[in-house]
């Protein structure tokens, strides 16, 4: 790795890492994407002679780009991927035949309907001679191995960027005629899912203001201006129309490895009076939000609390001083409050999260 | 959150296409962190354990910022060294970062700005701000609002980013703030007052011009000044123009504000979203770290975005430990930390000690059964088994011996060693003694002086600094042969409004006439009731300043000392080019600079020259004729000047001359002078009208005794001159009918009867004089009357002269056919299709005896003025009068004393009272601009015509005569005398 040539790419990582902390970048599908672009461009730029070198250099500055930002998981989730993928394109460069674990994958065991999208597509199957370290032509190795490479990148990122319609394509499976669907927040998957519903079925959205950000006065005229019926409620009220509710339809921050999640304030409110009602909570959700983490011992931390000001305005001079404001931006939601993620990779139960994770992300990166 | 991103972007794109400089001033031009800040300049001092330096980075590079110049002054090798080894000057931080050292003599942010111009870093736009900020404000944002500004408005300089903080906010500085008048619609900031916090501020003035021309003012008293400013290139070329500003809010934005030669605009930047504050004194230290570990700066906090670059844990209750696992902390059994807590890496806690509140520095040593609250240690430092520590700020490397109790507000500097048991009183400041301060040289006498004063102070030192110490404990208060003029703002009471934990209660903080409200019980809580709280519960109003300059001293309070250094200064500089015989434009140059340099109104100016011109005339002894020639020679010489000196308003010079003839010697001039004026163009017709009609010509509100007199007499004079214009005119008329003169008269020079006119012209001696003047009303009027006079003369300031002529010709004309009888109806047409035109109509048809009791006055217009004197109601109608425009309106917080004054209470009164900050002034400016508006809103059951009399602040209707109320009874009485005489 000379580092004439690294240093754009150095500086495209330093840049990330300084928007990821600065929260120029925030939610979970932009840092993903964000990160996907200066991934690719670290590997177009990269020199090495072995994919040891490759490998460890990823996981150098997805380490940088994941501790900028511990809140934003899903940089650490692309970082995975990418290496995951990486990989495999490697072994099946190398060794020819894919390994034959993808069998008993999960998604075909649990659920009727197949994986959509073949993950270990065999897409080069040439016989690439690839000779790792080899001291008369240093380049040889990344050169034969790059163009393999960008494609595993390019997969990752067209997955982020379907993954809406994905997501939505199972919508009118879940939701029928005439329901009523309660949901939190202004998700973009959510109101993906919700819209292309919409086209098939005729049903009612209410919609809970969410405070203290009001996203879902956004999301209530996104979904009424796509003409589905629509009622906005005050958070107050999530249990005492709980009962009419059919489902609760809620997207995600993160997933953890024990099938719970982080979702922005006020989804546990809605999932516990589901749970009081017996009504099925839904979470839709791409499946890079899978974070091979746990919140085992409940950190504080983790639900990443914002400024005080949306709660209690700064100008209150007098009530700043007497009294503190926390603000958190995201609950916890456990495993046992959550009925069924829908992915853009099939239909999962909370129980079963741990098996897609392991499946997704190999065991060395879980911690990078 | 999501919404940021997009920004980020933009802010990208925007970036590229021009790089956006910072100007940061790193050197704090004074000593609030005295001792802290020995040895190390104050933007090293760490907040939340990152310099201020790092956190003033933080902000910047937030708002995209690429390149940065930072301006030091005081050990500028440890900013350039702290700045060398920072993550900032890596190449990967995408910002240029450019320090400049100043020279020593810089001593003040005035003095930097002038360097930067010389050093002519600026290429556009730029943001300047100091070196103490904590921000997460999108400082791009108010560039961007900022440069399309000026797209359209080239005068636009500087936009200053302003917080909405609510006026008792602890962020907010309770001894260095500002009164921002503004313009809610344009965000122009129109007007700025600085505000001290003792001796507590009850006035800001605020010109009336402002007031004038926008329709809704905000005058706001609840923000926090961020120091955050948007500026164009041309401020620092302002700085290198006027060498004495000094400070950039009241020297630069209030000089820029007021000045009538700068045609520039200063606009706000209200921020509603963000945080944004200065590390200005020890007091907003304590404030911005509570700030911070509350979260209100997120994403800049500890566990997330830490300047410093270290990693924090956050935990419930708003504590942070440093997250890699080296604080070595006994668990919460025994060590019980409280919320709002820092912990830097590789500290230890030991058992028992309680800590809340406090931020604790990186490798600090915390004893058994320790206490503190609301401490501040920087890093390195020993606080020894039950040490209490409370509201204090301890240096780095300190070692606090063991029982030892440092008490609220203590400043303790680096390197301090206090032995065991050591008792320090509140508020004392300690360091090492000087000679242990080593290395660094100290830099400068001044310092020297300080040291000298620490010394000498030991004496009288109470506290004990235990066995084995190495400090020296720092005077108090401020030494008594202290001669020097101190700024107000760094006096030693002002001060203590700044001091980390002072609460200040003991300093009379309520103005007289604000009750303070003791709602709050608890002892921390009294200090609250500061000037601002004065500021906002008493009832504010306007009162608005006679020219006249006993009345007018009140918004000139600050600049008496000022003024009569001018005064003299100009007598001076006068005297020269009298003697010396320099050119109208030199002297008139002189003058200029002379006003500038001493900050004094026009008005002030131009008293000055008409006092030099009028005592320059040589007194000739029974001869008119010989005195009339010296006058018209003086008055040709030198009468330009009056105009030349910045402004002409012609009625504020007769006003100017008849109040000064008033007390001197040459009162018998005062005439002949006045018609020397008008023959020199100085003067015209209307506005001898203009002044003759103004209340403030009179000896209104002013007590008997010479001067009174004297403005009498003068005020007659004019009269005189007044009539003898009508009497001219009339003339003219009388030629073509014998019935038309009188309506004419009664029009035009209503205050006077006829027949005392035709005497009185005869009686004075200029009047031939002027009649070639005359002529040209007469001109003027020949076009509406069917008669033609035969020679045409060059007309001299046409303008004026046709619009007057004109309209009076029109009623003329108009009322020819009417009865003298019927005078009285017509006059009150009259009025009403004038608007403001001659204000020298005071119409006095109706019996004189009745009108000039205020009473009656009182009973016409009950609603507007039903409670308020006579001399009130002159001055309510003085606001229209062009005279008085230059006269300031004053927000007067206190009541006391100003209650006579209230004109149109209900809706002139600022309505400070309700809202401390929103004043919305919306009625109450409306009220203003003319006292037309506020007679209109309290008579509306009075007849149009009584309103528009009352606007133009002169003339009356019905035999009540509403003019009467503006003119007193002497006035009345002067003209029967006079018209007795004339009998």
């Amino acid at each position: 790795m000379s580092s004439d040539r690294a240093v754009p790419a150095a500086r495209a990582v330093e840049n990330l890492a300084a928007k990821l902390r600065r929260r120029q970048v925030v939610g979970s599908r932009e840092a993903a994407l964000e990160t996907v672009l200066v991934l690719r461009q670290v590997v177009a730029k990269a020199r090495f002679t072995n994919i040891d070198q490759l490998v460890s250099l990823l996981r150098e500055v997805g380490k940088r780009l994941a501790e900028a930002q511990p809140k934003e998981h899903t940089v650490g989730n692309v970082v995975r991927k990418v290496l995951h993928n990486i990989r495999e394109e490697y072994n099946t460069a190398t060794k020819g035949a894919p390994p034959a674990r993808n069998v008993f994958s999960i998604s075909k065991f649990v659920l009727q309907g197949q994986p959509r999208k073949q993950i270990i597509a065999p897409k080069s199957e040439s016989t690439l001679s690839l000779r790792e370290d080899d001291p008369d032509d240093p380049d040889s190795f990344a050169k034969g191995l790059k163009p393999v490479l960008m494609e595993a990148i390019q997969d990752v990122l067209d997955e982020l960027e379907t993954v809406y319609d994905n997501v939505s394509k199972t919508a009118k499976d879940h939701i029928h005629s005439d329901e009523i669907i309660l949901t939190i927040g202004h998700s973009k998957t959510v109101e993906a899912f919700l819209k292309s519903a919409g086209h098939y079925r005729n049903y009612t959205v209410i919609v809970a203001e969410t405070g203290p950000s009001y996203s879902g006065h956004e999301m209530a005229t996104s979904l009424s201006n796509a003409g589905i019926s629509t009622f906005l409620v005050p958070d107050s009220s999530i249990y005492a129309i709980m009962s009419r509710v059919n489902k609760v339809i809620i997207g995600a921050h993160a997933i953890l490895a024990n099938g719970g999640m982080f979702a922005i304030t006020g989804s546990l409110l809605a999932a516990t009076a589901a749970r009081a009602h017996s009504t099925p909570v839904v979470v839709v959700t791409g499946q890079f939000k899978l974070t091979p983490a746990w919140n085992l011992y409940h950190e504080y931390g983790a639900l990443d609390f914002a400024d005080p000001s949306s709660v209690l305005g700064y100008e209150e001079g007098p009530l700043v001083d007497k009294v503190d404001v926390i603000n958190p931006y995201y609950d916890y939601v456990g495993p046992e409050l959550v009925d069924v993620f829908i992915t853009n990779d099939g239909d999962h139960p909370p129980s079963s999260i741990y098996r897609l994770v392991k499946e997704s992300y190999d065991d060395e990166d879980q911690h990078l | 959150m999501p919404p940021k991103s997009s920004a980020g972007k933009e802010k990208d794109l925007a970036a590229e296409e021009e790089v956006l400089q910072a100007v940061i001033l790193a050197d704090s031009f004074n000593k609030r962190f005295r001792p802290l800040t020995v040895g190390k300049p104050r933007c090293l001092l760490p907040i939340c354990n990152a310099t201020l330096l790092d956190w003033t980075f933080e902000s910047l590079a937030l708002a995209g910022v690429q390149e940065i110049f930072v301006i030091c002054r005081s050990y500028a090798d440890l900013v350039k060294k702290a700045i060398r080894e920072s993550k900032w000057s890596r190449p990967s931080s995408g910002i240029k970062i450019v320090p400049i050292i100043t020279a020593k003599e810089t001593f003040s942010p005035g003095d930097a700005m002038r360097d930067i111009y010389t050093h002519g870093i600026i290429t556009s736009d730029f943001v300047l701000v100091t070196g103490d900020l904590v921000s997460n404000i999108r400082i791009d944002e108010v560039v961007r609002v900022h440069k399309e500004r000026r797209r359209t408005n080239k005068d636009a300089i500087m936009t200053m980013v302003v917080k909405e903080s609510g006026f008792q906010h602890r962020t907010r500085s309770r001894g260095e703030s500002g009164v921002f008048v503004l313009d809610p619609e344009t965000s122009e900031c129109l007007h700025y007052d600085s505000v001290v916090g003792y001796p507590p501020k009850t006035h800001a003035g605020i010109p009336r011009e402002i007031l004038a021309e926008h329709p809704e003012v905000e005058i706001r008293n609840d923000l926090i000044d961020c120091c955050i400013d948007v500026c164009s290139v041309e401020v620092p070329s302002l700085f290198q123009d006027n060498f004495d500003y000094a400070d950039i809010r009241r020297d630069f934005v209030y000089g820029v504000l007021t000045s009538d030669l700068l045609i520039k605009n200063i606009h706000c930047y209200i921020a509603k979203e963000g945080y944004a504050a200065r590390v200005a004194d020890t007091r907003s230290y304590d404030a911005i770290s509570k700030d911070i570990l509350s979260r209100w700066t997120f994403p800049l906090v500890p566990d997330d975005n830490h300047p410093g670059g270290h990693a924090y844990e956050y935990l419930r209750g708003n504590k942070y430990i440093a997250k890699d696992n080296t604080v070595i902390m006994s668990r919460y059994v025994t060590a019980r930390v409280g919320p709002n807590t820092l912990i830097g890496a590789h500290s230890s806690i030991a058992d028992g000690a309680s800590i809340s509140g406090s931020v604790i520095g990186q490798r600090c040593k915390i004893g058994p059964g320790a206490v503190l609250k609301g401490a501040y240690i920087f890093d390195d430092t020993e606080i020894e088994a039950g040490a209490l520590v409370e509201n204090s700020i301890v240096g780095s490397g300190v070692r606090i011996g063991e029982g030892s109790t440092v008490r609220t507000g203590c400043l303790v500097a680096d390197g301090v060693v206090l032995g065991k048991n050591a008792r320090l009183a509140r508020f004392d400041r300690v360091s090492r003694r000087r000679d242990l301060v080593d290395g660094e040289s100290t830099d400068g006498e001044e310092d020297e002086e300080e040291w000298e004063m620490v010394e000498a102070h030991q004496d009288s030192v109470t506290s004990v600094l235990g066995e084995g110490s190495n400090a020296v404990v720092w005077p108090q208060s401020p030494s008594e042969d202290e001669d020097e003029e101190v700024d107000e703002v760094e006096s030693y009471n002002n001060q203590r409004l700044m001091r980390i934990g002072d609460t200040a209660s003991d300093l009379d903080l309520s103005d007289s006439g604000s009750v303070t409200e003791d709602e709050s019980d608890s002892e921390d809580e009294d200090d609250a009731s500061s000037i601002m709280n004065g500021f906002s519960r008493t009832s504010s109003m306007t009162s608005i300043s006679l020219p006249d300059p006993s009345v007018s001293t009140i918004h000139n309070l600050q600049a008496s000392a000022a003024d009569s250094e001018f005064r003299s200064e100009v007598r001076q500089s006068l005297d020269r080019a009298f003697a010396e015989g320099h050119s109208v434009d030199n002297a008139s140059v002189e003058l200029k600079t002379l006003r500038m340099a001493s900050n004094v109104p026009l008005r002030r100016v131009r008293e000055a020259v008409v006092e030099a011109i009028v005592e320059r005339i040589p007194i000739v002894e029974g001869d008119a004729a010989k005195q009339r020639v010296e006058i018209t020679k003086i008055v040709a010489r030198w009468g330009p000047l009056i105009d030349r000196i910045g402004g002409v308003d012609p009625v504020e010079t007769v006003e100017v001359l008849a109040n000064h003839c008033a007390l001197s010697t040459r009162l018998p001039l005062f005439g002949q002078i006045l018609v020397a004026l008008y023959q020199a163009d100085i003067v015209d017709e209307d506005d001898i009208r203009a002044w003759h009609a103004s209340p403030s010509s009179e000896d209104e509100g002013i007590k008997p005794g010479p001067q009174r007199e004297g403005l009498e007499r003068c005020w007659n004079i004019g009269k005189m001159m007044i009539e003898q214009f009508d009497e001219q005119e009339s003339d003219e008329e009388s030629e073509e009918s014998d019935g038309e003169e009188k309506v004419e008269k009664v029009e035009r020079a209503p205050a006077s009867k006829p027949e005392h006119k035709a005497e009185s012209s005869e009686e004075e001696s200029e009047g031939s004089e002027e009649e070639s003047d005359e002529d040209e009303d007469e001109e003027e009027k020949v076009e509406e009357a069917p008669v033609t006079k035969p020679e045409l003369k060059a007309v001299n300031s046409e303008e004026e002269s046709e619009g007057s002529a004109d309209e009076e010709s029109e009623e003329g004309s108009g009322e020819e056919e009417e009865s003298e009888e019927g005078s009285e109806e017509s006059e009150e047409e009259a009025q009403v299709a004038k608007t403001a035109a001659s204000t020298t109509k005071v119409t006095q048809t109706a019996p004189a005896p009745t009108s000039s009791t205020p009473a009656v006055a009182t009973s016409i217009a009950p609603t507007a003025l039903a409670n308020t004197s006579s001399s009130t109601v002159s001055k309510t109608a003085a606001v229209a009068a062009p005279a008085s425009k230059q006269a300031p309106v004053s927000v007067v917080a206190s009541t006391a004393g100003t209650g006579s004054q209230r004109p149109a209470p209900s809706s002139a009164s600022i309505a400070a009272s309700a809202l401390p900050a929103q004043a919305a002034v919306g009625a109450a400016a409306a009220a203003v601009p003319s006292g037309k508006s506020a007679a209109h809103d309290e008579s509306e059951d009075e007849e149009s015509e009584e309103e528009s009399e009352e606007g133009s602040g002169s003339g009356s209707e019905e035999d009540s005569s509403e003019g009467g109320e503006a003119t007193p009874a002497a006035r009345h009485t002067g003209e029967d005398s006079s018209e007795e005489e004339s009998e």
